[in-house]
């Protein structure tokens, strides 16, 4: 299935995260305009490989890390066309061009950095655009270095450096929202002091304007971090409940008595819920099942 | 028996409600914008509520959370009252996964209720599949609850995804039950 949208309702960040955790393989073409017409030169080409991002170009002839070896001076142009011919459908053009001795292992990492990460980040200022992601697409060897980024990685960069946030606004968390961990233990990402102070909140107790008091920095700061540590998927942000998980063993829930007649159309109020002591559910019994069962058989 | 209908706005949340419902569903979101509601009943605005009286003492409440973030807590309200709830996703709808999301970590946290992920919308151009919304909603394993295609706008449907949802409710009655085999 082809997953396309607008930047502006699904954010890159979104989309990385989208496949990263989906392990996606395939081809993300980003327009820099919101429809797809637009001009070849403000297309954008990831690749990615098991949610990991392998390759980026601006350009679809598969010539896009030749041009950058060939601009460095490593090779000429058509020494570099040589042997992205010999390396095949295997063998990444980078890795092979290592193999050879051509390059070296600095430099290949020097070429995905201006590959991908310089490219990549830069894309995540646009305000709005159009994306497709193809997963049919067979990766291009001669536009992979060899190496690879988790795109969340990738997403954590782009985020930390951009200044023109309008195009996130409507999606950054709500400052009287808390903020709770999804991963287990410590991040697996590296973060930086800011971010690491952030983490130190994940226990749902303090709203993002405690935290941003608590800190000393502006709310908007702190919205920003919460959303990049969000959209990496170490963080959620939820609402602030100040009760506490209520006591399932509560006497009042023993004096809710039957579930099976409860609020009114009048009064449309769950038991209890005025008060907001609420407590488990009572258990249904079978024939309340039973009967509610066969009931809806005859409506569906 | 309490169900609770949750999801971003536009889902499909109160035309779920009605579609099943056999007294005309209470929408108190409407009356919140009234800043007298408001004050007069500040935690009881916000939500929708239906009925299903299906014999002359048992009935079925259904209560719909409100979409919009600023009644947030009312999620809390109704998630503990909950016997099982139901996510409503709208398939075609890839901006609203964000908050969908947002709603499932909240409802995990503070309740252990079954749920059953609704896909709406599935209809319209450029649905999502099951497979990517439930990668979007953040379940990467194959650990995740049952999904179903569900019109709102349809009471036949609405009725087989409520009979989904006590069917998730019975089974984790029933493993909640079980004896130890040891």
């Amino acid at each position: 299935m082809a997953i396309t949208g607008h930047l502006i309702e699904f954010s890159l960040a979104e989309i990385f995260q989208f496949l990263e955790q989906g392990h996606k393989t395939g081809l993300l073409t980003v327009f820099e305009q919101p429809e797809p017409t637009t001009p070849k030169n403000q297309v954008h080409y990831i690749w990615f490989n098991q949610g990991r991002i392998v390759a980026a170009a601006n350009r679809s002839d598969h010539h896009g890390l030749i041009s950058i070896i060939s601009h460095r001076g490593w090779l000429g142009d058509h020494a570099a066309s040589r042997f992205a011919q010999q390396c095949g459908t295997k063998v990444p053009l980078g890795l092979y061009l290592k193999s050879q001795g051509i390059l070296n292992a600095e430099q290949i990492k020097l070429l995905f950095y201006t590959q991908v990460m310089r490219r990549v980040c830069a894309l995540f200022t646009l305000l709005d655009g159009w994306f497709h992601f193809d997963s049919k697409v067979i990766l291009p060897m001669d536009e992979m270095t060899g190496l690879s980024a988790p795109a969340t990685e990738v997403t954590l960069a782009g985020l930390r450096v951009l200044k023109d946030w309008s195009a996130l606004e409507s999606k950054l968390p709500d400052p009287l929202s808390t903020i709770v961990s999804v991963v287990e233990g410590k991040p697996h990402l590296h973060l930086n002091s800011t971010e690491w102070q952030i983490w130190e909140y994940t226990n749902g107790n303090e709203t993002l304007l405690s935290i941003a008091k608590q800190l000393q920095k502006p709310i908007r700061q702190i919205q920003q971090i919460v959303f990049r540590l969000s959209v990496v998927g170490l963080i959620e942000d939820v609402p602030m409940v100040l009760s506490p998980v209520p006591d399932s063993t509560s006497k009042k829930a023993a004096a809710m008595g039957s579930d099976a007649i409860a609020p009114s159309s009048d009064n449309p109020i769950p038991p209890n819920a005025a008060d907001n002591q609420a407590s488990a559910p009572n258990q249904m019994s079978h024939s309340f099942l039973n009967n509610l069962m066969g009931f809806l058989k005859n409506k569906s | 028996m309490r169900l609770v209908v949750t999801g971003p706005v536009s889902a499909g949340k109160s035309t779920f409600i009605r579609s099943v419902s056999e007294i005309e569903v209470v929408d108190t979101d409407r009356r919140a914008t009234d800043e007298a509601m408001l004050l007069k009943h500040k935690t009881t605005v916000a939500f929708d509520f239906g009925r299903l009286q299906f014999s002359p003492n048992m009935a079925l409440h259904l209560y719909g959370t409100p979409g919009q973030s600023r009644f947030d807590f009312m999620w809390d309200i109704l998630i503990h009252q909950a016997h099982a709830y139901i996510l409503l996703v709208a398939a075609h709808r890839p901006q609203e996964f964000r908050y969908a999301r947002r709603i499932l970590t909240f409802m995990r946290r503070r309740s252990q209720a079954p749920v059953l992920i609704g896909l709406t919308h599935t209809d319209q151009p450029d649905p999502w599949d099951a497979e990517n919304i439930l990668i979007a909603l953040g379940y990467l394993t194959d650990q995740h609850p049952p999904v179903i295609a569900v019109n709102p706008t349809q009471p036949e449907s609405v009725a087989q995804s409520v009979m989904a949802l006590i069917q998730q409710y019975c089974e984790s009655q029933a493993s909640v039950t079980q004896p130890s085999m040891r």
